[in-house]
Parts: C-alpha cells; structure tokens; sequence
C-alpha cells in the first residue's frame, strides 16, 4: 500500500536538498570567485586523489567501483578516474559526503578518520598528514583542477638500482616529472610494493628492508597511474670458487648470475638421480627397470643425453605436454557430447607435439581455426571459448603472459595497458562467425566478412585491432584479423610471444619462472636473471618455435642438472637455482607412478586398459577419482597453471598412508608383488627392483639389509601364535611397497 | 500431526490440490509411458558387411549383420556384376543366414556400391560394399598391444573392427627410403569409426598420428617392421565400428588420389545438368596464396583448390551493364570439409589509370530448402542437411567494365590440404532443380530424436510419406510433378504437387492391402516445365547410415543412396489403412464443401480413442486438425475449399497423423519356433530312446553282441548330445520369438491414401 509522506520525511527530504544546494552553491561561489584558487593550494588531481589512493580508499574491496563501492560511494579503481571521482564525491549522495560550510563535519572525513562508524576502519586519522591535505581542499571550496592541473608525464624512483646486502635497509624517494616541465617529489604520496615480500619488504613512506634472501627483488612504486621499480640485488656473499663446466648457453648467464650475487651451485646430480629426474620432468614417468638397464649400459659421457633423446622422442613427452596445454586451454567436458570434441582437441595437441610442431605454428592454428571440430580440432577452443572478451584475455595471458583481465574495466593498475589496448586486442576477434552444427552445442567457426571493430565500454568508439603495444592495424574486410594477431605473435619484434614460452617452459623444470607468476609479465615484475630470459627468448625464437629444442636445451645444461643438495650456503636462495628445487610428483605423474610401482593399472571409462592418468584427455577423471582431485589435478577451469594445486595437505598424506585405491593397488593379484611371489624371486633381488622401480637407484647396504630383515619377519596373529609364512611374506612386501611409496624420495622429484 | 500442519497451512482448497498434485505427476506419467513407447515400426537394416569389400574378378565369402531381417533370401548388390549366392551349413544343410558368397565380375569398375538384403519384412537399407584392385583380407582380431600385432602385407586391403576402449595393433615389413601411403577407410564406407591412425616403431612408440585425414604419408628411414594402430577417436567400437586399412608405396611426390567416398545429402544439387565431367579451365596459380588475377571470360568454366593456407584466388572478367550471371561454387558438395564464399567487385575507375575495387555483391552458403533439425528437445525437422557451405547466387552488373572475384574458403585460414579442390561455374541463367527425398518422420512423442533410415521395405495398407526438399537453381519457380515408376504389383506412388516457389514435397508409395510379396527397382523423377520444354530430373533417395534412436547420445549422419528398390512384403500388415472409399477424382465447384467418404481398416489395438489427423497437400496444410475415431469404419472428411481458398483445378491431398499401435513383432515366428522346437524334442527324444536300448543291450548278450552294441551306444550318444544341443538352440530360439511378440506400444506415422480432388471453377453469376 502506498503511504503518503510523514511531515518528518518531508522535512528531511527538504533538509537534504537545501544542503546539497548549498554545496552547490557555495561551490559554484568559491569557483566564481577565487578562480585561482586551484592554483596554489590543494590539487583535487595530484593531492587529493593520491591521498584517497594511497589511504586505500578505491581499493577493489573497499570503495572501487569496479568493487561495487561499499555503500554506494563509489571511486574509480585506484583514482584512474578523477573527473568521475570527482562527480562522486561532490554531487552525489545529495552532497552530504562534503560540508563547505563546516569542512571538518564532512562525512569523507568523519567517515575516514574514524569520528563515526567507518567498516574500512580508521584510514586517515584527524591531524594526519592526508586528513589535513582533504580539509584544506575542502575548505579552499572542494575545486576541481582536471582540466588546468599539469598532468604526470613519467616517475622516477632514486635510487633506481643498486646492491643491497640482507637485512640492509634502503630509502626510496619517488619524483613526479609533470608536463609544465615541474619536478615533484611524491613519496609520501605513492605507493610501494615488492615482487616478492619474502625477500624484501617495503613500507609506506619508501623504506625497503631486504630479508635473508639473495637474489634479484623489485620494488614496484605507482603514483597516478605511472609505475617505476626499483632493482635490487642481494648478494649472498659466499666465495663461488668453482661452477660445473659450462654445457651450453644456460649455464653461462644461469653460472655467472650465481657468481655475482656470490651463491655457490651444487654440484651435478649423480646419473641415477638425472635418469628419474628428467624422466619425470620430459615424459611425466619414471624410468622403467629395463630402461635403467639400457641407461646403465650406455657409455658414461653419452648416457644423459641418450636418455633425453629417448624421452623426448617418446609418445609420453607428448601425452605429457599435451595434459598440460590442454588444461590451460579449458579442455573440459561439462556435457556427455563434450567427449568427441574433447577428444579430438587433446588429440591434436598431443600429436602436434609428438610431431614437433613449431610453436608458432600450433599457435597459429589455434587462433584462426575455422571449420568444424572433427575436421579441424583446434575449433574445439572456440567451442569452449565464446565470449571474445574472455578469448582475448585467456590469449594474452596463455601465449603472452600478459593479464589482460583489469584493462576491460580501467586501466592495469600495475601496467601500461588501458581499457583501449583491451578492446583493440579483443577486436581480433570480432569477426569469428559460427554456424550450427548437428551436435548440440557446437559451432562451426569461420570469418566473418567484414571491418574487425569493438566497442570501448567507456567511451563507444569503436576500435580497430591492434596487438598489444602496437599502433592499430587497417585491415581489409576479408582479411580474418585473427591471422594477423597470428602474424603478429610470431613476429620477430613481439616482445612477449617467445618470452611467455620460454619462462614458461623454464617453470616446468626448475619450479619457479624466471618471472613470476609465469603468466605475468609487466615492467613492473622483472626477471630474475634477465640476460638468461633473454638468451632463451632469442634461442627459441632463432630455432623457429622448436618446443623439443628447448626442453632438449634446458635439460642438457648442467644448470638443470644441478643436485638438489644444498651446499655452501645455498640453501636460502629460492630463485637463483643454485640447486635443483625438489617438487612434489603432480597427480597424474604420482598416480602413475604408483601404478608403475605396484604393477597396477587405474581404469579409466572409455579409455583403453593400461591408459596413463598423464594421458588423460580432460578433466572428467577427476569425479570418479580421488586420488587425482586429492593430488590437485586442476578441472580445466582457468587459463593460469595455478589451478592445480601443486601444495601438499594432510589429506593427501592420509590418502597414501590409507585410501582404498591405494590399498588394492597393493593387494592387486596381478601386480608387481604378486608376481614377485609367484616368480619367488630372492628377496635381495625383490628388494633391488623395487628400489630401481620407485627411486632408479639400487638400496644402499643399510636399506637393503633393514629392507630384507622386514620381508623375512612373521608376525603373530592376534592370538599370538605365528602367522603362515606365505602370508606374512605377502603382508611384508606389500607394507615394503607402501612405505617406498610414502618417502619423500618417491613423491618428489629431486 | 504432520498432515494437519500441511492442512492448516495449505491455502490450496482440497479440490485444487488434488489438481495440482494431479498436474504434477501428470508429467511423470506421461512421460513414463513416453519412455516405453517404442517409434516406428521395425524396418529390415542391414549393418555390416565383413569383408567390406572385394578385388575384381574375384569371389569371396562375406558374414553379414542385420537388424529386423530374419528369413533372408537374397544379398543384392546395385550393380548386375556383383552377384551373391547363398551358403549352405555343411551339417545341416540349411542355408545360413548371415553367410553369402560373392563373385565380382572383372568387369565391375571399382568403385563403392549398394548392398541390401531382401528379408521377411522386404528390402532393406544399404549398406556400402567396396569393389578395388587389390587383395583383401580380414584382420584375425585380438590384436590389441604390440606382442600381438597383425602381420599385414602391403598392397592389400586389411577388413577390421575396432574393439570398444582398445588399439587395434598392425605390424608391416617396411623398406628404408620407401614412400608409403596408408589409407584408413572408415566413414567414406558407412562406418561409425572417427579414426585415430598411428604410425609406431616396432616396440610401439608413436611416430606419426592423423586424427581427422584418414591417410598418412610416411617415407621409412629403417628397413625392418613398423607397426599401425587403429583406434576410434573416442575408443568407441562394435560391429559400427569397421574400417579398411591399406599400406601402398608410392612414387615420392605423387599427389595421393582420393579414395571413394560415400556422397553426403548435401550433394545432390551438385553437379548442374550438362556439366562436363573435368572443367575446361585450371586455376593458373594453384601454389599460391595471394597470386595474380586470372582473367576469364564468360560464360565460365573453372577447376581450383584451397590452397595454400588462407589461399585467395581472383578472377577478372570484362562484363557489360544489365547482364545477370550466375556464380556456383562447389566444394564441400565433392567431399570436402570448406566453406566457399565468392566476393564479386567492380573496378570503379577515379582517373586516369587510377581506381579501387567496389563490392558489388557476396556470395556465400546455399541455404536449407527445408529446415532441418536443431538437435533440440525434440523432433523439430528432419535431421537432413539439404543447403550447403558452397555459395551460389546472381549479379547484375550495373555498368560497363572490368569485374573481379574473389573466391575464398571460409574454412581455409589455416589449412594447407591441396585436396580441397572446388569447381567454379559462371553462366547465364539456366533455371532447373534437383530433387532429395527420405522416408518422412515427425514427432511421434515427446523428446523424439529418432533418426532412422526408412526403406521403401512396405507392409501392406500402408502409404509411406517420402519427404522431398527441392533445389531450385538460377531462379526457377515453376511448379514439379514428382513421379515414381517401376514399382512392384499393388503398389502406387502419387506426388503431392510441388507448387511454384515452394522447396518441399511429398511422395507418397502406397501398398494395398492384397498386393503380393514383390520387390522392383524404381524410377523416381521431378517434372517440370522449363522455358516451355517438360524436363526431369531424378531424385535423390537418402538415407541415415546408422539407426539413431537419440540424436543427443549420437549425431545422426546421412548419405545419398545410388538405387531405389521398393519391396511389399505380406508377413505384416499395417496396423491402420485410412483411404477413400472410392477411388476416384472427388469434384467440387470452387467455394464449396466437398465431403469425402473415408474407409478404415484396423488390423491391430491402439492406444487411444482418437487419432488426429492433419492435412498434408499444396494449399490443404491449413485445414484444421482433426479427429478420426479409430474404432469407426468409416468416417467423413469435409473439405471446405472456401476457408483453404483453394483454387480451380486438379489437387491432390493427404490426412496424418501419429498413432501408438499395440506392435508384436513376427508373432508367426513365435508359432514356426514352437514347430521347430518340438521337432528337435521329438528327435531328441527319439535318439534318447535309443541309446536307453542300446545301454540295456550292451549290458547283456553274447560279447558280440555287447561290442555291437557298445560301438552304436558311441554313435548314438554322440547323436543325443547334437540333438540335445539343437534342443537348447530352438528352446532359446522361440523363447527370443515370444518375447519379440510380446504387444508393444509403438508410434508410428499413419498416412491416408491421397485423395484427388478436381476444384471446378464457380459459374458466373
């Protein structure tokens, strides 16, 4: 029922309006009549909205309207906005968040610094610095100077590079270069923020303090949407007498980086350690026992690289990559009628890599697939990925490691792409035309005819594409756009294509990127050992995009094979790869392999007997098995790696030590101990090959010995009396394999 | 306590409630028994042919598998080289059923040929039989890792299935800088197989893969035994699932042919009449992306390939203002998997010697005459392709000058496969058609995804609706007359008349219910009249190539078939004949009624009162629906040619509509079974008499005489245990029998006779 107004909500409501009116007018008075008043006081532009910024006042959770602005007041994200910032924080609301006639009673005021109620907390206690810089502003009248204000051409931070010994203490000074050619200094005002806390901290006012941690930090500093970093290396000052001999181009920039920060390497794994090591890293297995044989057997000064080309060459270096580009590239069944669709996309990738397709060129075909599924797979992406906003964002971050996902709102707070550099790459793809087929669901794909534009959400223009950093392109109608982002990534000038490839690929076999994360490549995040990246950016791009060359070169330097042991010190670094950094199996690779130890096979539907879980072509394995959601295979959700988890948890100890799945892989009657017993092989033998099987090594004396005692024990039965030898001998080795299973040695390579 | 709570909440008065809860599992039970009906009635199919095919020349045995096709009398092959003869148990001498012996005559061109089987029910759907040059043998199976690997021969054609969820293993003896070629053929020959060939060392590791080709090329580097590996895309397999696979060297740099392929619906509209066989002109720059134009001169003639990536061929033509030509593209018509699309553009000069290129006109896909299915909930058009990705169309050019075309493969932007060749033709208008037809469906219940092929394989008293989809080329718009000939004794075709403009038709075969058992190769033609010359056109027949009975668990795939035989066959009736009592022309004066008596035969229950009928015929489509009692015989159905505006003239007119008829599948079966069964019984218990006597002999008498007896004990035993086993055999026989003929709620479109109708012109006043 429709009530008519009280007295008292009418005279609130007037009270309200006549305030706001008197904002206005007081406002319109203050501009009418000290129009210099902007001038030489408070900037709304370079004072105000930095101290809102830096007092995180539009942050994304707290007042960003790309947050959704907490109760309704809403800042444009990290002030990138001012004009519109403006607009809120003087219009709306009916004027009540400023009072020109009492400034201190304004509610931006009382709300920031606490005097009322505030869920975002004291930010800008009353008498600080930026509370006084908001009242004076308020009291010259609240001016808004964007349109006289000289606006910040560039930063500079001092010192902008330097060695820093651990725990040593540097003070950073920020200056803003304006363009009436002034020069300001705007510490107080920017903010700081390391790439990697744990090696160095920084605070508000520009203080960083370096941890324990040698290596390379970066210290990113941000002031009205311009970023500047500060490089610091911190040496960790040991004497690097000796280095291994120097096998190719990795180890010289990998070696030399180690010698002047001063942290010692380990030194080259043993030949038993590499032979699991790479197997697990090239092909996602273990070496098998007769694989060992065939290694051992092989001349010494052959032997490693004989095993990598083996491996490489293998149908599993394939299934390998494959699971894991395909995971990235969204291979999910969400529908029954995905299996075909997702079949042949895994197929495809799987046999470009066993083919050795260059990158660029699988690349290529991905993104200008056109056709249908069955006769060009590659069109399975597009099935997967509609939405050309998202294909534009998954892109970039997949093949040039860029995030993307920011610009489409406001600008990158820590990058120099805006929301046109968005709508211009996601132009490319605005001509994908699609035709339905007879299977539910899904489309064919072809160009569409026609001027590739988007629309900038903001302003409406309509842009054409343009790739990342580059002016835009004209392109004829029945050009597919698509192609020439396609030309574009191969293009010799692309300073990201190759780069993403190759940190990429370094992750994969040294667990952390030279940048990182690995999908995050911006001024602001530098590398760890630059002229290594770059060295790798230009070799693979010089072997034309040759995926199998570069794991061949990476694995060949003696920077991979490094031991994993710590030594002289290097156990602190965490980014330097002195050593080898051990990482637990991944799910697929630990389910094998547990498998591969026990003689075992996991089923999985429609797939044949004996099928790897490497092998897997998408992610609805994981519902029917524990073990692999357990271990964190990811569901084929996200473009970033980061979805699967790579962590360890108490579940996954509890899963090995007791899951079910695991148990019958044990008691399996037709697995490895099973057979042991039925060969009745001695069980020094027994003991040497389960060793071989699970670790590539034979058990040292004391293993051996303590490992043949166990299988040779009878317990006793609850009653006490001895149990039958036969099954004793069973139970024996079925706890020998479950406890090979359960160290560290065998969940992590190393 | 619970109930009265629910009751003193409820605002729903009890009588509402009862309707809701009646309205709720309303659904439920309809859907219940949705899902126990079964569609259509079982038409003979037959599935697979092993081997798939043959050498010329030669004679082979085949097995086949079938569905619905008991009592086979006949393996017929569509062409008169091709002869199969009928194999005899050694044991029993009974002619087998599924075992044929097939002589290729030497002069069988190679090529891909119609199989069928003529049945109880009548002829059945095809089923592709390969003729070719070389040997052909059938893989042993069980060959599923690299230890038990096949040992294949090259030159030779291997016939296999794949296993469900397994890799079909092969190993050759390959030599060091040979070229082969390996072929696997799957679906160009009916199969189900998306296949997966892999090229392997000898102990299996992967070399090479084609997933979506069929075929690899692969030069050997070592001389000693490689291995294959077939699997399907999904590791599906079955007897669907077959292929053949062929190792052949080959010269190095030799263009490897293309093998023969099913043809897709789609193609029937290809090529127009007159086309020679090989085009006149060649693309002059067929290695190149982006080459220079080629000029052409109209009318035109053109053969060239999608290729390279992304390829663009132009072609320049002088034209003269207000001349119309058509542009035709085919591509995705011959086989392969592209997207044609031409731009055609005027050069519009701006000064001497200067100018640009101006789109006059695009051309692209040649749309659907019939819209065809969405693969939606339920049946919503038939799962029938009839447009295509070529393109077609018509310029006008406005002025004087040089013309240029730009032809494209939409799909083409990344794909270097010289194979996609396309054909272009540029002519005046040369207004004609073509014709497609498949045996018509419509939803016959809810969530109905069946997709069925239907053979002209007709029960007496029925009429079989051929659905038609015509293509009407360079503008043609007259109207068709569709026309079936050669049709067995007491049966009759008539086509509903295709009216001007319009893109479907019916055809409609009617059996009667006396016409005898009888099989004929029939003639099926479109006439019309084409600038005042009467010209025919054949048309099409399709079919699916695999039973589908949900297009959601399995994409229904069509083909094109190359014959049309059309069979009766008397062992089951059609459950209701709705016709005419009178075969005549019914007359009417236009504006008025006419009513047409109509005669109902039933020849089995039916759920329902009712069945309503709708109107099918040019001009009738709008009648309102109505209901015909299927317990009546006879009922009336009023025309009112004033509400349908049908004009002066000769009609013809259908009714349909869906009925659930309670089905027994060959209940005579149930009762030969039955014969069969005591037979061996009585055999059985005759031989089991015997050796009762013959125990009891052995066991007394002279030695002599208990050694003779011993000796025909033996035989006699041996006897009782063959007897026995028959027993077992014919027990499990008529069970199968009976339980095939248990009453089965099956819907099925039921078709009136056409009704002619002669609407006389209204007198003046």
């Amino acid at each position: 029922m429709h009530h008519p107004p009280s007295l008292l909500a009418v005279w609130n409501w007037t009270v309200r309006k006549l305030r706001y009116l008197a904002v206005v007018l007081i406002f319109s008075h203050c501009q009418a009549a000290d129009p210099s008043a902007t001038v030489a006081s408070v900037s709304f532009i370079h004072d105000v909205v930095p101290v809102l910024t830096k007092a995180g006042c539009n942050a994304g959770i707290c007042h960003a309207k790309a947050g959704n602005g907490q109760n309704g007041f809403q800042l444009s994200l990290l002030g990138f906005e001012p004009q519109e910032d403006y607009d809120h924080l003087v219009k709306e609301s009916r004027g009540r968040r400023l009072s020109l006639a009492a400034p201190e009673q304004s509610l931006l005021l009382q709300k920031a610094s606490g005097v009322v109620p505030h869920r975002g907390g004291v930010r800008l206690p009353v008498d600080s610095e930026g509370y006084n810089q908001l009242l004076h502003w308020i009291r010259q009248g609240a001016p808004y100077d964007g349109a006289s204000a000289p606006k910040l051409q560039s930063l500079e931070v001092q010192p902008d590079r330097g060695v820093a010994a651990r725990g040593s203490s540097v003070r950073l000074q920020v200056w803003g270069l304006f363009s009436d050619g002034s020069r300001r200094d705007v510490t107080r005002l920017a903010l700081f923020e390391s790439n990697d806390p744990a090696m160095a901290e920084a605070t508000p006012d520009g203080s960083v303090t370096i941890g324990q941690i040698p290596g390379k930090v970066a210290i990113m500093v941000r002031f009205e949407g311009q970023v500047a970093v500060h490089h610091a290396a911190v040496p960790l000052g040991e004497p690097v007498v000796t280095v291994p001999p120097i096998r190719n181009f990795i180890d010289q920039h990998l070696f030399r980086n180690l010698q002047e920060l001063g942290i010692p390497p380990s030194p080259v794994c043993d030949d038993a350690t590499f032979a699991r090591r790479v197997a697990l890293d090239l092909a996602g297995r273990l070496p098998s026992p007769a694989e060992l044989d065939a290694y051992w057997a092989t001349p010494q000064d052959q032997r490693r690289d004989w095993w990598i080309e083996r491996l490489i060459a293998s149908g599993e270096y394939a299934d390998f990559f494959a699971n894991k580009w395909t995971a990235m590239l969204k291979n999910r069944r969400d529908d029954a009628s995905d299996i075909t669709s997702n079949f042949a996309f895994y197929s495809w990738v799987r046999d470009s890599l066993l083919a050795n397709k260059p990158y660029d060129t699988m690349v290529r075909e991905l993104l200008a697939a056109t056709g249908t599924v069955l006769s060009n797979p590659p069109v399975a992406w597009y099935k997967r990925v509609k939405d050309p906003k998202q294909q534009v964002e998954d892109v970039a971050q997949l093949f040039l490691g860029v995030r993307m996902q920011c610009a489409q709102c406001h600008h990158h707070p820590f990058e120099r792409w805006s929301q046109e550099d968005y709508y211009r790459m996601s132009a490319f793809f605005t001509q994908v035309g699609r035709k339905p087929t007879s299977t539910r669901g899904e489309d064919s794909i072809f160009h569409k005819r026609g001027i590739a534009t988007a629309v900038h959400v903001k302003t409406g223009a309509k842009l054409t594409p343009a790739p990342l950093g580059s002016p835009p392109l004209q392109l004829p109608p029945d050009e597919d756009p698509r192609l020439k982002l396609a030309d574009w990534m191969r293009d010799p000038a692309n300073p990201f294509f190759a780069k993403s490839l190759v940190n990429r690929y370094w992750k994969h076999f040294f667990r952390r990127g030279l940048i990182e994360p690995e999908d995050d490549i911006r001024d602001s995040n530098p590398p760890s050992n630059p002229e290594l990246l770059l060295a790798l950016e230009s070799h693979f791009r010089d072997s034309g995009f040759d995926l199998k060359d570069l794991v061949r070169t990476i694995v060949r330097s003696h920077a991979y094979q490094l031991s994993s042991q710590p030594t002289g010190g290097n156990l602190v670094d965490q980014q330097n790869y002195s050593r080898y950094y051990p990482r637990r199996l991944q799910a697929e690779v630990l389910l094998d392999s547990v498998d591969d130890l026990t003689g075992s096979r996991t089923d999985f539907a429609n797939l044949p007997a004996g099928t790897r879980a490497i092998a897997l072509p998408d992610n609805s394995y994981n519902n029917a098995s524990p073990f692999l959601r357990v271990f964190g295979r990811p569901e084929n959700e996200s473009v970033c790696e980061c979805e699967r988890i790579q962590t360890s948890s108490l579940a996954q100890s509890l899963h090995l030590i007791n899951a079910g799945d695991v148990k019958a892989k044990l008691q399996n009657p037709l697995g490895r101990i099973e057979q042991l017993l039925k060969d009745q092989i001695p069980d020094d033998q027994a003991v040497r090959l389960l060793y071989r099987s699970a670790f590539a090594r034979d058990p040292n004396e004391g293993e051996l010995r303590t490992a043949i005692e166990y299988l040779q024990t009878v317990p006793n039965d609850a009653a006490g009396n001895p149990i039958d030898p036969a099954r004793a001998k069973r139970e024996n080795y079925q706890d020998l394999v479950w406890s090979l299973i359960n160290t560290k040695e065998f969940l992590f390579n190393h | 306590m619970a109930e009265r709570h629910f009751r003193s909440k409820s605002k729903l008065s009890p009588r509402l409630l009862r309707w809701t809860t009646l309205a709720t599992l309303l659904p439920c039970l309809l859907s219940s028994q949705a899902v126990a009906q079964s569609v259509c009635l079982p038409l003979p199919r037959l599935l697979s042919i092993t081997p798939m095919g043959g050498k010329v020349g030669s004679e082979i045995e085949v097995t086949i598998q079938s569905e619905h096709a008991e009592q086979i009398e006949q393996l017929r092959f569509h062409h008169p080289g091709i002869v199969a003869t009928a194999i005899q148990d050694p044991a029993t001498g009974e002619q087998l059923e599924d075992r044929f012996r097939v002589r290729i005559a030497p002069d069988v061109p190679p090529g891909l040929y119609e199989a069928r089987v003529l049945c109880r029910l009548g002829i059945s759907a095809a089923r592709i039989f390969s003729v070719g040059t070389l040997p052909e043998t059938i893989a042993p199976g069980a060959n599923h890792s690299v230890a038990s690997a096949s040992q294949v021969q090259i030159n030779t054609i291997v016939n296999a299935t794949c296993t469900a969820r397994a890799v079909d293993h092969f190993r050759f003896e390959a030599v060091a800088g040979t070229h082969y070629w390996i072929q696997c053929d799957a679906r160009a020959v009916d199969s189900k197989l998306d296949p997966v060939l892999i090229v392997a060392d000898s102990e299996g590791r992967d070399l090479v893969a084609s997933r979506s080709g069929d075929r690899i090329d692969l030069t050997a580097t070592t001389d000693g035994p490689m291995l294959i590996k077939v699997h399907d895309l999904t590791f599906k397999g079955g007897p669907g699932y077959f292929y053949r696979l062929s190792i052949q060297p080959m010269e190095a740099e030799t263009t490897i042919p293309l093998t023969p392929s099913v043809q897709s619906v789609t193609s029937y509209s290809w090529p127009p009449e007159g086309l020679p066989q090989e085009a006149p002109l060649q693309e002059q720059s067929p290695e190149e992306a982006a080459g220079p134009s080629q000029t052409i001169s109209l009318p035109c003639d053109l053969a060239g390939s999608f290729y390279p990536a992304a390829d663009v061929d132009l072609y320049e033509f002088d034209g003269k203002k207000g001349e119309s030509w058509w542009i035709e593209v085919a591509s995705e018509r011959l086989g392969r998997p592209t997207d044609a699309a031409v731009l055609v553009q005027r050069w519009v000069s701006a000064a001497e010697g200067q100018g640009e290129w101006t789109d006059l006109s695009e051309l692209s896909d040649i749309p659907s005459p019939i819209k065809p299915s969405s693969n939606g909930y339920a049946y919503d058009g038939p799962p029938y392709e009839t447009g295509s990705a070529d393109a077609l169309g018509k310029v006008e050019l406005p002025e004087d000058g040089r013309y240029r075309l730009q032809v494209r493969d939409l799909f083409g932007g990344t794909r270097e496969d010289r194979r996609n060749r396309y054909r272009l033709v540029i002519r005046k208008a040369q207004p004609d058609f073509a014709l497609v037809g498949w045996g018509m469906h419509m939803e016959l219940r809810n969530g109905d995804r069946a997709a069925f092929s239907k053979p002209l394989a007709l029960r007496p008293g029925v009429t079989q609706p051929v659905e038609v989809a015509v293509f009407r080329r360079d503008g043609f718009a007259g109207e068709i007359e569709l026309v079936m000939e050669g049709l067995p004794p007491g049966v009759t075709a008539q086509g509903l008349k295709i009216a001007a403009g319009k893109t479907r038709g019916v055809l409609l075969v009617t059996a009667s219910g006396e016409a005898p058992r009888g099989i004929a190769d029939a003639q099926c033609y479109g006439k019309a009249v084409i600038d005042g010359v009467e010209v025919r056109r054949p048309l099409r027949m399709a079919q699916m190539i695999w039973p589908v009975a949900d297009a959601w668990s399995e994409i229904p795939v069509p083909r094109l078939v190359a014959d049309l035989p059309v069979s009766v066959s008397p062992s089951e009736p059609f459950p209701l004949t709705l016709e005419p009592q009178e075969s005549k022309v019914y007359e009417v004066v236009a504006g008025q009624k006419v009513a047409i008596p109509m005669k109902v035969t039933r020849r089995a229950e039916f759920s329902g009162s009712t069945l309503q009928l709708r109107t099918m015929g040019e001009g009738f489509e709008q009648m309102p629906r109505w209901d015909l009692p299927i317990q009546s015989d006879q009922v009336e159905a009023v025309i009112d040619t004033a509400a349908l505006k049908i004009p002066p003239g000769d009609h013809a007119l259908a009714f349909y509509g869906a009925a659930v008829a309670k089905y027994r599948y060959n209940p005579t079966d149930v009762e030969g079974s039955e014969r069969v069964l005591k037979e061996a019984q009585e055999v059985a218990n005759a031989v089991g008499q015997e050796v009762e006597k013959l125990n009891t002999q052995a066991s007394q008498g002279t030695a002599e005489a208990k050694e003779a007896a011993m000796k025909q004990l033996q035989e006699s035993q041996k006897k009782k245990e063959v007897a026995q086993q028959r027993v077992q055999k014919m027990t499990a026989r008529h069970q199968a029998a009976k339980e095939k003929a248990n009453p089965r709620d099956t819907a099925e479109i039921v078709v009136s006779q056409p009704i002619r109708i002669r609407v006389k012109p209204a007198e003046q006043p």
